[in-house]
């Protein structure tokens, strides 16, 4: 084991400015890749919050509402009971759930408790500022819009809001930043694999007597190879710290230093146990890109 | 100890066969001196042994094991038992004579135990008992070789193929580097040396098998070198 540390050790000195390249160009894809995962979990994060379930918000009046259909100021009980009729009457309405202006209260609380202003604004606002809602079940979410306009009409609705509608532009977005950056991380994927390849090469070369000595004498492949893999594990665990750091100085300064502070109100936002996840895939993903290419090029280098 | 059963050899690509219809038995403890002009056929017979090469149709046996059948990663396991002398030393310029030799076990696998206990005695039998912590460089020529047959012979293999190991050393050396492969024939070890020096050859008088275009045309218990090149 003494003497495998020692070749370990003259090699990386030996190749420094390619392990040094290949670690970079590693971390970098490794980030990227990161990036994607956690954006992934951004949306599933953000889908689960509004529910699949959820696909219509019917919002009623409250004092402040300025819409027509609002005249009255507050719906009123009647006009309530009219909506929740026509809810249940209405062949596509599978389900809905009526959330109280307390409710609504509390999870405005959350969600504007990520920020300091959210904070700032929780403590002008009360339960009455907030109306009473139902979050409405669709059989088809794709046919929201009958539902919408026969409710939207109706005297002591505010709003309706598709939340696909509304939220589509940001999954859209969100889902492009994903495959930008598995794509780029794809490129960078490629180089790095090279860049294995090519470092066993030159190592192969520059060992050259020793190898053949060692093929010679009769060493096992696995005693040939052993170097070779350990190198590259070494260059696989410090690119997916590297890449784990970035993660987490991103998880840090961007998502819990901004995101979630001026754009706590729009949805939850990734956590750091999220992060820890997607980490451990880069990891997974970093052995697998050194060590995998390390033992096909071994074998073809050095024949053994 | 090496038999070879109706070898023949033809490497891809080309039309002459480089060994044809071999036929030969060497037995445990033989010395055997292997001769014959270049591209006669010399170098695939050892290369044939080390199982660098795999017969085209006949069958080679080394050690009791047929080498056709031989799974690859059981390979090391007979290069354990062949030790090989090159003619130009193959010695790791930035070792000392010691870690050359060690060299040998550590990448078998062996303890720094097992190795310190069969190191001296090999540098002794060799003739470089105090030169342990040189460096190549630092020695002769056929320094050199006794470093590279010490590094061959310390697993004692039970067969040592030496390939022109004398190629490189002046009459002189190369008679001292003899008695020292005649030495470790001695202990019971196959010798097999392909060779072109007839002095030597003359001299040590032992087996002789001469190759010219794969086939044997000579094979001769105590023979001479007796061809002209």
């Amino acid at each position: 084991m003494n003497f495998t540390l020692r070749e370990l050790g003259s090699s990386l000195s030996r190749n420094k400015t390619m392990t040094i390249s290949l670690v970079v160009t590693m971390s970098v894809s490794l980030v990227l890749v990161a990036l994607g995962l956690l954006i992934q979990a951004q949306t599933e994060r953000t889908e689960q919050y509004f529910g699949e379930k959820l696909q219509l918000q019917v919002s009623l009046c409250t004092d402040g509402s300025r819409s027509d259909t609002c005249i009255g100021g507050a719906a009123s009980d009647e006009q309530k009971q009219a909506v929740q009729e026509a809810l249940n009457d209405n062949p596509e309405v599978k389900s809905f759930e009526v959330r109280t202006a307390e409710e609504n209260y509390e999870a405005a609380r959350q969600t504007f408790g990520q920020s300091d202003t959210g904070r700032k604004q929780l403590e002008v606002l009360s339960p009455e500022n907030f109306p009473e809602s139902y979050f409405v079940t669709l059989k088809d979410p794709q046919e929201f819009e009958g539902v919408m306009s026969q409710v939207s009409g109706m005297d002591g609705v505010n709003s309706v809001l598709s939340l696909k509608d509304l939220l589509g532009p940001l999954f859209t977005a969100l889902d492009k930043l994903k495959w930008a950056a598995i794509g780029t991380s794809l490129l960078l994927v490629l180089a790095a694999i090279l860049q294995v390849s090519n470092t066993i090469r030159m190592t192969a070369h520059a060992r050259r007597r020793e190898i053949s000595i060692m093929r010679y004498v009769g060493a096992s492949s696995w005693h040939i190879q052993l170097p070779f893999l350990l190198e590259s594990l070494l260059a696989a665990l410090i690119s997916a710290a590297l890449a784990a750091a970035g993660l987490a100085a991103f998880t840090g300064f961007v998502v819990y230093g901004f995101l979630r502070d001026k754009l706590g109100t729009f949805t939850t936002w990734v956590r750091w146990q999220e992060a820890i996840v997607v980490m451990g895939w880069t990891t997974i993903l970093a052995l697998l890109l050194a060590l995998v290419p390390t033992l096909i090029m071994t074998r073809k280098y050095l024949d053994v | 100890m090496i038999r070879f059963d109706h070898v023949s050899k033809t490497y891809a690509g080309q039309k002459r066969p480089a060994l044809d219809g071999l036929h030969l038995e060497i037995a445990k403890g033989e010395f055997v001196f292997l001769v014959g002009a270049s591209g006669s056929g010399k170098s695939t017979f050892l290369r044939l042994i080390l199982r660098e090469e795999r017969p085209s149709a006949g069958r080679v046996y080394v050690a009791g094991k047929e080498i056709n059948k031989l799974s690859s990663w059981k390979v090391p396991k007979l290069r354990r038992q062949v030790g090989t002398v090159f003619q130009d030393f193959r010695l790791l310029p930035n070792r000392t004579v010691n870690e050359n030799v060690a060299f040998a076990l550590q990448v078998i696998g062996k303890s720094r135990e097992e190795i310190n206990a069969v190191l001296p005695e090999t540098l002794e039998l060799v003739g470089l008992e105090g030169k342990g912590h040189r460096f190549p460089g630092e020695l002769s020529g056929g320094e050199q070789q006794r470093v590279a047959v010490a590094r061959a012979f310390v697993n004692r293999p039970k067969i040592l193929i030496a390939d022109e190991p004398t190629g490189n050393l002046d009459p002189a050396t190369s008679v001292g580097l003899m008695k020292l492969l005649d030495r470790i024939n001695r202990t019971e070890t196959t010798v097999v040396m392909a060779t072109h020096d007839s002095s030597i050859v003359d001299q040590m008088r032992k087996r002789v098998i001469e190759l010219d275009d794969g086939r044997v045309v000579r094979d001769e218990a105590r023979g001479i070198y007796g061809y002209q090149s």
